[in-house]
């Protein structure tokens, strides 16, 4: 199989060069997507703080939260950047421990609407732990299936991997937060994937969970849950119930025609009725307002931004970094699609944010972070001179 | 592989793993992209044409709970508008939630947190409004309402909240709405119940809670974008307001009631007490009161939790109505059992006279005579005036348990009477059966003895042994209590007028009763009761004293006393060979220990603001405390 891949360019050079990081290999195409699509979430916060009727950086409104995450998150990014992602495997147990204590915490102390618990207060910031245990996962994951002598054909290393990943998503289905359990499940999925794992087991995997379907319908959906899933089967949504924040936002959305109704002029977005426009329904916003020129924008930017980690994954030489990269780019993809998808009425509706976009800090820190991994592995591509 | 400088292999990344991925992103991101192309452009302007930032919602519309009105159409319930704050989870964008929970805590002079469990404990959809706060003053409302566009999904809600025009008097009576209980929800949405709604939770509110509540009705409105209404558009389905109750209650025999009952507490701190009064001719209740009791307009405004803590709290139960829910040994008034059924299975006749020493015998065990001499030769107007111990151990010993359980099932003990409130308890009647399955044992011929005299297993509720005396004053009929006397639809006509309900009729003689009628009369006339035959007014009944719980450092027991009497039709003059009283009294005194009956006094105290007697015939001096073995 190694045959199919090409050899470096100039593997000497790779010896050549000591231990330390190589700045130059620093992927600026990646972090400036990145950034771009960041500020298209601020320009969204400043729009919808006007729709809130409040001067644009008073303190607490969604503009200046905004910009405060986004500076958390640029420190977030060149922490992860400056640090040898190869110290992240030696202490993946670690992280896999604090994941679980953050998940743990979250349900003893955590606050939230309507009877789930998501938030933890620190200060005057409200922080979701589960976004965090996302990076975490895909951190403890990637060390887990590159591990040395780890044989990906086996049934044992597929189930290992499972059995990791089962505890905190279980933890985070009793929020009840069914979204980011679907968001653990795609990191899990799209992480086996790019491992190479056996394409029979994982087959038979897939199968195994689809007939557990009518099984967790029954005993592990909320109510609500199931609610919300049924109005999006259900062909003509009750639009006063459940369905009603899907007929909003699909107002929104095609009222938006090709440029949108321009900034701070969207109807539905500055009468308030999108019930979360800051966070799972600002895309709405952003096609009301922007247009489909915008959300084309957007959509190619993400594009270039996945291209980029997929790179990263595949130059690494460490197969820990290729692993990384697969569940960052599984994390982002499954939660455009679905987050996008339930704003355009293809997907239920889950409370998934849009990476970077949506106001919503430790989604935003929880992706720099890994984003920054990411650079951490460009720059350290020689093999470690042990 | 070569070409690496370790000898470790590179690890597998197979390049068709990574073609597969992107080929999903790109599938993933082209049909996002398709999808808002055909929304936006394709059929762009679709939903242009609509009106957007306006929706409807179909909104409940609550029916006006019928009014209760006592027998004589005294107001006894009014609904008053109130203002409520309730908040819609839906509409308060979670962004702005704590800035808006914090202005409302502050208007509504509540703490934050407590806001915010309240909406976060709401188990219903995030569409169903949640209550925040009951009872708001109109000036609150008004500032509430007025800074609507600051406090999205806020909504003030105008409500009717019952007033009790007389609160303590009547609350163990008419009860009190309380809002819908999580664990009752769920069957309560079927009959169209809402989830911030109230029911009644006790009393006739309770008992009659379908024809109080009506039906609600339900219209579509259309809201803007803060949620606040903007117009009607039209009613879905008409309110149909809900009927109105005359009570058999007079409120003025009421205050009469309580008046004695709370003289008596006063002058000898009696922890409980009952008083009833009923007219044997039909059932209907003229006056229950049972304290200690509540007021329920602490419940109609909300009660807190320091109050209502208090109430379940009290060791003397004022949730708890004494006259129907809960029993007690009904002493020597059960003598009536006794005495009918002797004479009625011809154990003994009117003339019978037995022997009544100071004690009988059974084993090593003596059964005294309550005075402790006993009082010789006795019929049943002797046994039965001077209240004799050992005379119905007699007759009951005759009888046996079985048949004397007979005739306590014939009065009506044993089994709730069907009164038309909540909560009935049934008492006790024991038996040969009763003994075997409850307790596993025979009954021993001692426990006859208690049986006979309203001792050891039996328990009665007040509101039995007033209707068992009912139905000896009436000449045998069994009447269900009844405290509602019509159902008025909203319209004003009868819906359900009074009918007496009868038990049954009672398997005696009419002979029987009349001689127990006139043995009754002899409890008064042989001065058993004092100065009640003074009175200007004729009246029979029987005292009793049951004792109960555990003994003193003498060794004597506490107990309760009992009197229930009735008068005839022509008070002054009238005979009880006669069938034709139209008013039975009954005085339950709880934990009473005083030289004399204090139960007399109270019935007697009532009797003379019923007929207006002027002169006070009341004994003050029984009532000091002390042991009372004088009297029976």
């Amino acid at each position: 199989m190694g045959a199919l891949r090409p050899a470096p360019t100039r593997p000497t050079d790779w010896a050549a060069r000591p231990a330390g990081a190589a700045w130059r290999m620093f992927d600026l195409q990646l972090t400036t997507y990145a950034a771009l699509l960041v500020a298209i979430g601020l320009v969204m916060a400043y729009t919808n703080t006007i729709a809130a009727g409040s001067a644009a950086l008073e303190s607490g409104t969604t503009l200046s939260r905004g910009l405060l995450w986004a500076a958390i998150a640029a420190v977030a990014f060149l922490v992860g950047t400056a640090f040898d992602f190869r110290w992240l495997k030696t202490f993946a147990w670690l992280f896999y421990g604090i994941q679980l204590g953050l998940l743990v915490v979250t349900l003893l102390i955590g606050k939230g609407v309507g009877g789930s618990v998501r938030w933890v207060e620190i200060g005057p910031l409200t922080f979701q732990f589960s976004e965090l245990a996302k990076i975490l996962m895909i951190v403890v994951l990637g060390s887990y299936l590159s591990s040395p002598g780890r044989n990906l054909n086996s049934l044992g290393s597929i189930l290992g991997a499972c059995i990791l990943a089962g505890p905190p998503l279980a933890l985070v289905l009793i929020q009840p937060d069914l979204g980011t359990s679907l968001v653990f499940g795609a990191i899990l999925v799209g992480m086996l994937w790019i491992s190479g794992a056996s394409l029979r087991w994982l087959s038979v995997l897939g199968v195994a969970i689809v007939a557990m379907v009518p099984v967790a319908w029954t005993y592990l959906l909320r109510d609500y849950q199931k609610e919300r899933l049924a109005s999006f089967l259900d062909a003509s949504p009750d639009i006063q119930g459940p369905g009603y924040q899907l007929y909003q936002a699909q107002i929104a959305v095609t009222s938006g025609g090709w440029l949108g109704k321009g900034l701070t002029n969207g109807t539905q977005t500055q009468g308030d009725l999108l019930p979360v426009q800051t966070t799972d329904f600002v895309f709405a916003s952003l096609a009301e307002e922007l247009g489909f020129v915008g959300g084309a924008v957007l959509f190619v930017l993400f594009a270039l931004l996945l291209w980029r980690v997929l790179l990263a994954g595949w130059r690494s030489q460490d197969p820990f970094g290729t692993l990384v990269a697969g569940g960052v780019a599984s994390m982002i993809l499954f939660q455009l699609t679905v987050n996008v998808g339930m704003v355009l009425g293809v997907m239920p509706i889950t409370g998934i944010p849009l990476p970077f976009v949506t106001h919503g800090g430790a989604s935003l820190v929880s992706l720099a972070a890994g984003l920054g991994i990411l650079q951490s592995l460009n720059i350290r591509q020689t093999k470690a001179a042990w | 592989m070569s070409t690496y400088l370790d000898d470790r292999s590179r690890p597998v990344r197979p390049l068709s793993r990574f073609i597969a991925f992107a080929l999903v992103a790109v599938l993933a991101i082209g049909g996002l992209t398709a999808r808002l192309f055909y929304l936006q452009i394709a059929e762009g302007g679709r939903f242009a044409t609509q009106p957007t930032p306006i929706r409807t919602v179909l909104e409940a519309v609550a029916a006006p709970r019928g009014l209760i009105y006592d027998r004589l159409g005294r107001v006894l319930v009014t609904n008053v508008p109130t203002f409520a704050v309730k908040v819609r989870p839906a509409d308060l964008p979670l962004p702005r939630r704590q800035e808006v929970v914090e202005r409302l805590a502050a208007l509504l002079d509540v703490n934050a947190g407590s806001i915010n469990e309240t909406i976060d404990s709401s188990t219903g959809s995030t569409f169903d409004l949640v209550r925040i706060a009951s009872d708001v003053d109109e000036q609150t409302a008004l500032l509430i309402s007025e800074a609507a566009f600051e406090l999205p999904g806020v909504e003030i809600a105008v409500e009717a909240r019952r007033q009790y025009t007389y609160g303590a008097l009547l609350s163990q009576i008419l009860g009190y709405t309380g809002p819908v209980s999580a664990e009752a929800f769920p069957d309560l949405a079927r009959l169209g119940y809402l989830p911030d709604d109230l029911l009644g939770k006790s009393g006739v509110e309770a008992q009659y809670e379908t024809e109080l509540r009506g039906t609600y009705g339900s219209q579509s409105v259309e809201r803007d974008a803060t949620g606040r209404r903007t117009r009607v558009l039209e009613t879905v389905l008409e309110v149909s307001p809900g009927a109105s109750l005359t009570l058999t209650i007079d409120t003025k025999e009421q205050k009469y009631a309580e008046k004695a009952l709370k003289w008596a507490i006063s002058e000898v701190g009696l922890q409980r007490g009952v008083v009833i009064a009923m007219n044997p001719q039909t059932g209907e209740v003229l006056a229950m009161v049972s304290l200690p009791t509540y007021d329920n307009n602490l419940f109609a405004r909300g009660i807190g939790n320091a109050d209502f803590g208090q109430l379940v709290e009290d060791p003397n139960l004022p949730l708890t109505n004494h006259a129907t829910q809960e029993h007690f040994p009904p002493g020597s008034t059960y003598k009536l059992v006794a005495g009918t059924g002797g004479l009625a299975d011809g154990k003994i006749s009117a003339n019978t006279e037995l022997a009544t020493e100071s004690f009988l015998t059974i084993g090593d065990t003596r059964y005294f005579d309550w005075n402790r001499r006993g009082f010789g030769p006795c019929d049943i107007y002797c046994g039965f005036g001077h209240s004799s111990d050992t005379y119905f151990f007699q007759v009951g010993a005759m009888l046996g348990i079985d048949r004397l359980g007979y005739w306590a099932n014939e009065f009506g003990f044993g089994a709730p009477t069907g009164i038309d409130l909540p909560g009935e308890v049934a008492g006790i009647v024991p038996t040969t059966k009763w003994k075997q399955e409850v307790i596993g044992e025979p009954v021993y011929p001692g426990e006859l003895y208690q049986a006979a005299i309203g001792q050891g297993y039996d328990v009665v509720t007040p509101i039995q042994l007033v209707n068992a005396y009912a139905a000896l004053a009436n000449g045998g009929t069994l009447y269900q209590p009844q405290v509602v006397r019509e159902v008025i639809g909203p319209d004003g006509r009868v819906v359900r007028a009074f009918e007496p309900k009868i038990l049954h009729q009672l398997d005696v003689p009419a002979s029987v009763l009349q001689t127990m009628r006139n043995a009754a009369r002899a409890v008064v006339e042989l001065r058993h009761t004092y100065n009640l035959v003074e009175l200007p007014i004729r009246v029979a009944g029987k005292s009793g004293t049951a004792e109960f719980g555990t003994r003193d450092s003498q060794g004597r027991l506490p107990f309760h006393s009992w009197f229930v009497g009735f008068v005839p039709k022509d008070a002054e003059a009238g005979s009880f060979d006669a069938t034709d009283s139209e008013l039975v009294v009954l005085a339950f005194a709880y934990d009473s220990r005083t030289k004399g009956n204090v139960a007399t006094e109270i019935v007697k105290y009532y009797l003379q603001q019923h007929y207006s007697i002027e002169q006070d015939y009341r004994l003050p001096d029984l009532l000091e405390r002390g042991n009372f073995y004088q009297s029976n």
